[in-house]
Order: C-alpha cells, then sequence, then structure tokens
C-alpha cells in the first residue's frame, strides 16, 4: 500500500514538473526533478564545461606564435573566456552532482579515466595559424548554433551560464572570422591555409552536431533534451542550419568545401551532403583521436602539478 | 588529499553593481577557498568586459532562498489597482476639463534636478 502511495506521489509530481516546463517554467537546482532529468543535465552539462576547458588547449598552442601583438591579445582573451566558460559550467554541473556526493575533482578524474568525454574537434590537431583562425570562426560558429538553441532551457542555471557564454562567443566568431578574411585577402599561400584548414576540419564540423539518430552510433540524447526542453532543435536541423548560415560564406570568399555533392534542395528545403564516417564519434570517445592523449595528458599533468596551489589556499584546518 | 577541495572550497553567489546609482545584480556562483580570492575570480570571470563599480561575493550558504512551496505564495491576484498609478488613470481625463496635466509618474520623477518656476 505504502509503495503504491509513493508510486502515486512520484507521478504526481512528475506530472506537477512536465507541466511546469511545458508553462516555460524554470527549474532551479534545489527543485524536485526526475533522476532522468538530472542524468542527462549532468551528462549534457559536465561535458560541455570539460570541452571548453580542453578546447581551449588547441587553441592556446598558438598563443606564442600568433602573427602580431594584437592577434596574440585577441586569442589570449578567447582562451581565457573559455577557461571562465568551463568554470561556469562545471559550478551548474557541480550543484546538479550533489545528491551524488560528486564535486568537481571527481569530474576531473572521470575525464582523465576516459568515463567524461570531451567534444570531437577538440581531439583534433591545430597544425596551423589558418586551423586557429577556422576554429573560431566555424568551430565556435557551430557551437553557437548549438549553444542558442538551448539559450530557453528549462534548467535555469543552464540558460543563464549560456547567456554570457553565447555573448562571448560572437566575440570569439568574429576573431576568428578578422583572422580568416586578413588570410582569405592576403597571398595564394595564406588562402592555400584557409583551403587546407576547410579540408581539414569539414568533417569534423558535422561530426560535431551528432547524429541524426540512434541508428548511426548506437545512442542519441536528443530526443530526452527535447522531450524536457533542454533545446529545441534535432542534431540535424542544427547541421541544417550550420550550412544555411555559413556554406555561402565559405564560398563568397572563393573557398571550396570538400564535398562535391553538397547542395541546397530546393523542394525539400534542406541540405544533400556527404555523410561523415560516424563511426569516428566512438573513436574520439574512446580517446582515440590525434591529439586525445596528448591533450588529456597535459591537463592531467597541469592538474597534478598546479595541486599545491589548491593545497596552499584551502589549508587543512587543524 | 584532493578531499580537502571538496570540504574547505566553498561556494560563493557574486553580485555587482555597474554603476553608484544602479542596483546590485546577481551573477553566477563560484568555487573558492576564501573571499579574498573569491572577489578576484570573480573580478576574473565575470567582470572581463563590462562596466563594475563594485562585486559583492556572499557564502551560499549564508544566503536563506525561497522553497518551492513558498514561492507559490508570490503568485498575485490581478485586482490591486488601487496600489498602483493603473487605478488611479481616470483623473488624467478629469485634469484635462480643468485644463491641467496630470501630475504622472513620469512628471513627478523629472522634478529630481529642481523644478523650473513657471506661472
Amino acid at each position: 500500500m505504502n509503495v503504491l502511495l509513493n508510486d502515486m506521489a512520484g507521478e504526481e509530481k512528475l506530472n506537477q514538473f512536465i507541466a511546469r516546463i511545458e508553462a516555460g517554467e524554470k527549474i532551479e537546482a534545489d527543485d524536485w526533478m526526475p533522476e532522468e532529468y538530472r542524468g542527462t543535465l549532468i551528462k549534457l552539462i559536465s561535458m560541455h564545461g570539460i570541452s571548453e576547458i580542453m578546447g581551449a588547449l588547441p587553441e592556446k598552442e598558438w598563443v606564442p606564435k600568433a602573427p602580431t601583438l594584437n592577434r596574440k591579445l585577441g586569442i589570449m582573451a578567447k582562451v581565457q573566456d573559455e577557461m571562465g566558460h568551463g568554470q561556469l559550467l562545471l559550478r551548474v554541473a557541480e550543484d546538479l552532482l550533489k545528491p551524488y556526493s560528486k564535486k568537481r575533482d571527481d569530474l576531473m578524474q572521470d575525464l582523465f579515466k576516459g568515463d567524461l568525454k570531451f567534444h570531437n574537434v577538440f581531439h583534433m590537431e591545430a597544425k596551423s595559424w589558418g586551423d586557429a583562425g577556422l576554429i573560431g570562426w566555424l568551430v565556435d560558429g557551430a557551437a553557437i548554433i548549438s549553444q542558442t538553441n538551448m539559450l530557453g532551457a528549462s534548467y535555469g542555471p543552464y540558460a543563464r551560464a549560456l547567456q554570457r557564454i553565447c555573448a562571448e562567443e560572437v566575440f570569439h566568431a568574429q576573431h576568428g572570422e578578422a583572422i580568416i578574411m586578413a588570410l582569405a585577402e592576403g597571398t595564394e599561400e595564406q588562402r592555400k591555409l584557409v583551403q587546407d584548414s576547410i579540408n581539414y576540419w569539414w568533417e569534423s564540423l558535422l561530426l560535431f552536431f551528432g547524429p541524426p539518430s540512434k541508428n548511426e552510433v548506437g545512442t542519441s540524447k536528443q530526443d530526452i533534451t527535447i522531450k524536457y526542453r533542454i533545446r529545441t532543435s534535432t542534431n540535424e536541423q542544427l547541421r541544417q542550419a550550420f550550412f544555411s548560415k555559413y556554406v555561402k560564406r565559405i564560398l563568397s570568399l572563393g573557398f571550396s568545401i570538400p564535398d562535391e555533392s553538397l547542395r541546397f534542395d530546393k523542394e525539400s528545403e534542406t541540405w544533400i551532403y556527404q555523410q561523415p564516417d560516424w563511426g569516428k564519434l566512438k573513436v574520439f570517445a574512446r580517446n582515440e583521436g590525434p591529439r586525445s592523449q596528448d591533450r588529456l595528458s597535459l591537463r592531467r599533468n597541469s592538474y597534478e602539478k598546479n595541486k599545491w596551489v589548491r593545497e596552499a589556499l584551502a589549508p587543512k584546518v587543524i | 588529499m584532493e578531499t580537502r577541495q571538496g570540504n574547505y572550497f566553498e561556494e560563493f553567489e557574486v553580485f555587482s553593481r555597474k554603476t553608484q546609482s544602479s542596483p546590485v545584480q546577481y551573477h553566477f556562483s563560484l568555487l573558492a577557498p576564501n573571499e579574498d580570492i573569491a572577489i578576484m575570480m570573480a573580478q576574473e570571470n565575470f567582470m572581463r568586459r563590462e562596466a563594475v563599480d563594485d562585486i559583492w561575493v556572499v557564502k551560499r550558504r549564508n544566503i536563506r532562498k525561497m522553497t518551492a512551496e513558498e514561492k507559490k505564495t508570490l503568485q498575485r491576484i490581478d485586482n490591486k489597482d488601487y496600489r498602483t498609478t493603473k487605478g488611479y488613470g481616470y483623473l488624467k481625463k478629469k485634469w484635462r476639463k480643468y485644463e491641467q496635466g496630470m501630475l504622472d509618474e513620469k512628471e513627478i520623477m523629472s522634478w529630481a534636478g529642481g523644478v523650473k518656476n513657471e506661472e
């Protein structure tokens, strides 16, 4: 009887919760939420937060090699922003993890063990200054498309973090555009740098939005995130939005896209494109991408080397 | 050793004021070992671009927030016109009859810098 009553109370709570999010209300950290919602948010936000931090690594490689002082200042500011975004998002994840008694250090250890993934794009190499520009322009451009889609997220703390993050991402995208524009209007050699970067990053950009359904890699959280009003569009809709915003811009600068089949089909109003190798997402998830292990070692070493600072700042109470 | 961080780094809520006359605004939370570091981190984390006149940090455990149940008491019924200028809007028309303008909120708040003499 008691069990039955508890179940009914649980079901009523769930119905109230669904009614709240459907009415556009925001859920806060201390509010009751279904386990599935909490779990989905933890997975999404801890991956987003850790990706911001891991994403600063390919770019920071270009701080000492930036061609002018102004570019150096610009890319340093961007790297600092990315670490700041990581801090914001890890706070949001930590508050969600409270019922499991997990903290920031647990998230770091999960990353080192390979249990917590980071976005596919940050497993790639940033080989040239063209790549540094392209990351700002198109990788941040893709991130802006997927993050603005969650600005109205039903989870208040995430929506508020995204407001701040998206505003800064606009600066990042323009910083990247400025680098690309300078190279695009430069010598043949500089233009080749950009074209090589587009060729190298194109598949990663398509993979970035995730598979269209769970058929490609076996799992997909997109239905759950839409059900709980964390985002509004599907992976495929976001990828299509990326094509709509960026294909004409890339072509207008006289560059090509490494996909001869890419075209806009007027009848269905969709972009037709060569599917990327979805299996690569699994390779990145296993941390077996071109730079996965280097970046993880860098993060691990820095975490270990700076341990004394964290301890000195928070001395043990005797 | 790492549990130390868990035990001794605390959650702070960050607030700031854009100018001396703006209201204090909430930003976000951060983890810091003490108030002084929390202020520095708040400045680095949240004030990299925007104008700021003052920053406050408050330990989260010192903030008493409303519970979900208490928040329900915040809902208002739309029947309190007598509390707002909306309930007295009809006076505008009345004053027009006497060839006078209404001393509405906009007019009254404009007296802040002194009132110009007029007949």
